[in-house]
């Protein structure tokens, strides 16, 4: 029978590969780590990912005009009650809505005074008519898609989810999209 | 000498015992796994589903918006790429003309190739030809593109079957006086 000295000696002899000069062998997680380390800094584009957002659009409102179309509604939450649009062009903001026998207003410039004007009316129309998420936005050909994102950023913080853009008139149909 | 037998016996099954006997267990190789396993689950599980930027694009920027998430990309930089493939350059689609007297903002080449992502798209998830999509298409546009280039681009994919686009742009921290943000605005 092994005495308890000889056990605890042969467990020492065990362990020694493992613990060799006392300590864990840290060597090959050096290693994978910096493979870790290697690869990552090659592949790395987190920061950018990270750094996108997005602003989905949505269909433009549809003006019903014939019996068909009034039909094709189904219930009375697809009535839009309140036409409200946003035209940019690069030295002027147009706010028009339907609402209480029409309003427009112009704001001059398209700087962030300007942009700072437009939010405070949009989220006075937003808290006036609160059923109201839709804004329709129609730049001019000419607008940089710039300027066209910071008036939908605005948009946003006012409180309108539902954001469309949309063309002006030209020769052919308008060119409204989104969902 | 039955004694002595059974003790023979029992010093051959020792030694045969010992020959399977684990002497040392070494959880280093173990513990180096599984590192690399959590690192890259955390990895892929916070940035894989996020959406990259198309080189050679300058991206505006805003302050507000949803997550961009990993979609069907239509990059308009110095060239036109869809799902990071070039179609065409971006002077060519400007000036384009239309194939469609109906439809006057059309980019014919760039219809073609978006038929062709979108019918892949269809056949993949079982839709009906001709049905619209609900898989979105991301636009990631260079900031100093004219909004008549960006209507045609918007009117092709739309005409091409995509139905719901986003535009993606840079997002900035901070800065914008968000004081007179309305509740519900992300």
């Amino acid at each position: 029978m092994a005495s308890l000295f000889h056990r605890s000696k042969q467990r020492r002899a065990e362990r020694a590969p493992v613990t060799a000069h006392g300590n864990i062998n840290l060597v090959p997680l050096v290693d994978t780590l910096t493979s870790i380390v290697f690869f990552s800094l090659l592949t790395y584009q987190g920061e950018t990912m990270m750094a996108l957002t997005s602003f989905d659009l949505s269909l433009p409102p549809v003006v019903v005009t014939t019996p068909q179309q009034a039909s094709q509604v189904k219930s009375e939450q697809d009535v839009l009650n309140l036409l409200l649009a946003v035209r940019v062009s690069n030295d002027e903001l147009d706010v028009e809505h339907s609402g209480g026998g029409g309003f427009r207003q112009a704001i001059k410039g398209l700087d962030a005074n300007s942009l700072g004007t437009l939010q405070a009316l949009m989220a006075q129309i937003r808290q006036q008519y609160p059923q109201n998420k839709d804004v329709l936005v129609i730049p001019s050909d000419d607008v940089a898609y710039d300027n066209i994102i910071h008036v939908l950023e605005r948009l946003r913080l006012a409180g309108f989810t539902g954001i469309s853009l949309g063309t002006r008139a030209r020769g052919g149909p308008a060119a409204a999209t989104g969902r | 000498m039955g004694s002595r037998g059974r003790d023979m016996r029992a010093a051959r099954r020792a030694a045969q015992f010992a020959k399977f006997r684990i002497t040392e267990l070494n959880l280093v190789p173990l513990v180096d796994t599984l590192v690399s396993i959590v690192f890259f689950a955390l990895t892929t599980a916070t940035v894989g589903e996020l959406s990259p930027v198309v080189p050679g694009v300058r991206l505006p920027e805003a302050h507000v918006g949803a997550a961009a998430l990993q979609q069907l990309t239509l990059g308009i930089g110095p060239q036109v790429t869809l799902g990071g493939r070039p179609i065409m350059s971006t002077l060519d689609a400007a000036r384009a003309p239309s194939n469609d007297a109906s439809q006057p903002l059309l980019i014919p080449p760039l219809y073609a190739a978006m038929r062709v992502a979108a019918d892949s798209i269809r056949r993949a998830d079982r839709i009906a030809a001709g049905q619209p999509l609900d898989v979105p298409l991301a636009i990631q546009g260079d900031k100093s593109m004219r909004y008549d280039l960006l209507a045609r681009m918007m009117q092709t994919a739309r005409l091409a079957g995509f139905r719901n686009l986003s535009l993606q742009v840079s997002k900035q921290e901070g800065g914008l006086d968000t004081a007179a943000a309305a509740p519900g605005a992300r």
